[in-house]
């Protein structure tokens, strides 16, 4: 079973954090939290997948996005040609990423890993201008999309819990799978591969074969998060996997801490609540200037000096890894 | 589909190519000689872009605004390796990703702040104005012909300082093996930063070259970054031949592609299929041929065999 260290206390500390958030908020008459809480879920749990093949793998994938735009536009597409089951949808966007991400993963698993930045930067790229380019689902304005069916869930419902907790329970055990698969034979080579892929391939293992299902897993862990996102905004545009959503990710992952188990999910909390703070932060220093607007630059400076400084992320000081 | 048609969106192409090899010929020299992901290359273009907007307007000049501007953008070039590149040729991609994107996010809100989130335009120097009759019945703006002149001279430029000048050969030393020539007593610090120094400028020079063409904005080196690293993959790291064919390739491809895919799948299919499909596919040409390229030589064309 689970050996419960810092780090994976951590993990099932926020997700328990997450599952009684919503009591919380209705004590205190703030619903607007729990959509900031739906937004971190939905980017935790993208962050997450792409962990798994950033952290054990040492693939460094800089276009994860383009899988949470696939599983969005699967739904959304789906949804405008009447196919509203949203059972057949989340199946559809899983099988969409599999294929699309194992394509994607033959070529760029034969390069090095310079060379694997970039070419999935570039993917990323032709999938984003492939959605702009389709007018007829909408192109640069995107679409907006019907509610999908959960039956018996309605996500639609105002002021419902359900998508909330749908978003929840597939987190938890999002979280729960790539933990196992860490601690499994599959995760032990992943990394033997990351440190020495040599070693491992003269053990008699072919390393490739695992870092191809391992992407194709994490891919298909992003285009779930798509589905629910689309269902969370209930509207989906080419943006959702513009280059920029794809830094966003690696941001997180790091900010959190490499290669841990609670680290996407706190990098997600803690990026998207600096980007609230950080505007409120400086509208309060200067409420008459434009300063406020100018946010950006402040995140991109605590960045780069996150990235010089402090490394190992946020849990690197909790200190759950080894 | 006339002849005239096809010979103006060639040159085009020519000239979009053009731009891509002077922003990925500084990458791929960054990319192969120091092994760092610096993906701010487009940040760079921005500023060579802007640096000529405002200095064409304050002095007056076409040519002395551009001669300042790549002034301006080999200083700061010089100046962002010294402060903060240079503490990460060490550090592993991962780090260089994520600081080449809290670069990108600082530079394009720094430019927001100077120059408002709307979009400069340059006007293209009156001594070029003026068009050139290509073939009959097809006049091409001269200016168009002169940046495709200016990239063919740079290319001859940067052939001949790699192979017959010292510099070169030192840029080609490291390339190669960074830690021998290291160890042969080459001052790597200085070369490197002279090499950062270098991409900058070319990076610079497209941004500036670009600026009469199309809208300066904050953002604007981004997709064309995304592009040159498409050409850059072709071409092989470290080549910067390879970067020259790869990025004609490239610019003439996606230039010809756009206009004819359209017209050719409605050969094949009734109108509302091809309508539909012929610019999601012509989206998506150069990754296609990307792809190609990967399945038949993953180090690219240029490139040795691993």
């Amino acid at each position: 079973m689970l050996d419960l260290d810092r780090d994976t206390l951590t993990l099932g500390l926020l997700l328990a954090g997450f599952v009684v958030l919503p009591a919380v908020t209705y004590l205190l008459a703030t619903p607007f939290w729990n959509e900031v809480a739906m937004r971190i879920m939905l980017l935790g749990l993208a962050a997450m997948g792409l962990n798994f093949i950033l952290g054990h793998g040492g693939l460094v994938s800089f276009g994860h996005a383009a899988y949470i735009g696939l599983g969005a536009y699967t739904t959304a597409i789906m949804a405008q040609h009447g196919w509203t089951n949203g059972y057949l949808q989340l199946l559809m966007a899983m099988a969409v990423a599999a294929v699309v991400g194992g394509g994607i993963g033959v070529l760029v698993l034969r390069v090095t890993r310079l060379y694997f930045i970039m070419i999935t930067l570039a993917f990323a790229q032709m999938l984003y201008f492939l959605f702009v380019s389709l007018e007829y689902y909408g192109g640069d304005d995107g679409l907006h999309v019907a509610p999908s069916r959960f039956v018996p869930f309605a996500f639609d419902e105002p002021g419902s819990l359900h998508l909330y907790y749908a978003i929840c329970v597939v987190l938890i055990g999002t979280a729960i799978l790539l933990v196992r698969l860490t601690h499994s034979p599959f995760g032990v080579v992943l990394r033997a591969a990351k440190d020495n892929a040599v070693r491992v391939r003269a053990s008699g293992i072919d390393p490739q074969k695992y870092r191809l299902v391992a992407y194709v897993l994490s891919a298909v862990i992003a285009s779930v998060a798509g589905v629910l996102f689309a269902n969370w905004q209930q509207y989906v545009s080419p943006d959702v996997m513009h280059w920029t959503r794809s830094g966003e990710l690696l941001v997180i992952v790091a900010l959190g801490g490499i290669a841990s188990q609670a680290g996407p999910l706190l990098g997600a909390v803690v990026f998207l609540l600096a980007e609230e703070m950080l505007y409120q932060l400086l509208f309060a220093i200067a409420p008459d200037a434009n300063l406020a607007q100018h946010w950006m630059f402040l995140f991109g400076a605590m960045l780069v000096a996150v990235v010089l400084f402090a490394r190992g992320g946020l849990m690197g000081f909790i200190g759950g890894k080894a | 589909m006339t002849i005239t048609l096809l010979v103006e969106q060639l040159f085009h192409g020519l000239q979009s190519g053009v731009s891509l090899f002077l922003l990925a010929a500084g990458l791929t020299l960054i990319l192969g000689s120091m092994n760092v992901v610096f993906l701010a290359h487009g940040s760079q273009l921005m500023v060579g872009a802007y640096a000529a907007a405002t200095l064409i307007a304050w002095s007056g000049s076409f040519w002395l605004g551009v001669g300042l501007a790549i002034l301006v953008c080999v200083v700061l070039g010089a100046m962002l390796e010294y402060l903060l590149v240079r503490h990460f040729y060490a550090r592993d991609h991962m780090d260089q990703v994520l600081v080449s994107f809290g670069i990108i996010l600082m530079a394009n809100e720094a430019v927001r702040m100077l120059f408002g989130s709307g979009s400069l335009y340059v006007d293209v120097p009156a001594s070029l104005a003026s068009f050139v009759t290509i073939l009959p019945g097809l006049p091409y703006p001269l200016y168009r012909l002169v940046v495709i002149a200016v990239g063919l001279g740079v290319f001859i430029g940067l052939y001949v300082l790699l192979r017959h000048t010292r510099l070169g050969a030192l840029i080609r030393a490291a390339t190669d093996n960074s830690t021998m020539t290291a160890s042969l007593g080459i001052n790597t610090a200085w070369l490197r930063r002279v090499i950062f120094s270098l991409g900058a400028a070319l990076a610079g020079l497209a941004g500036m070259l670009l600026a009469p063409l199309v809208a300066v904005a904050p953002g604007m080196g981004e997709p064309l970054l995304i592009q040159s690293l498409v050409v850059i993959i072709i071409g092989g790291i470290g080549s910067v031949g390879g970067a020259f064919v790869a990025a004609m390739l490239i610019g003439v491809v996606d230039t010809l592609g756009r206009v004819m895919l359209p017209s050719l799948l409605r050969l094949l299919w009734d109108g509302a299929v091809a309508d539909a499909a012929g610019p999601a596919l012509a989206a998506m040409l150069i990754y296609i041929v990307m792809a190609g390229v990967l399945l038949l030589r993953p180090t690219g064309l240029a490139g040795r065999q691993a």
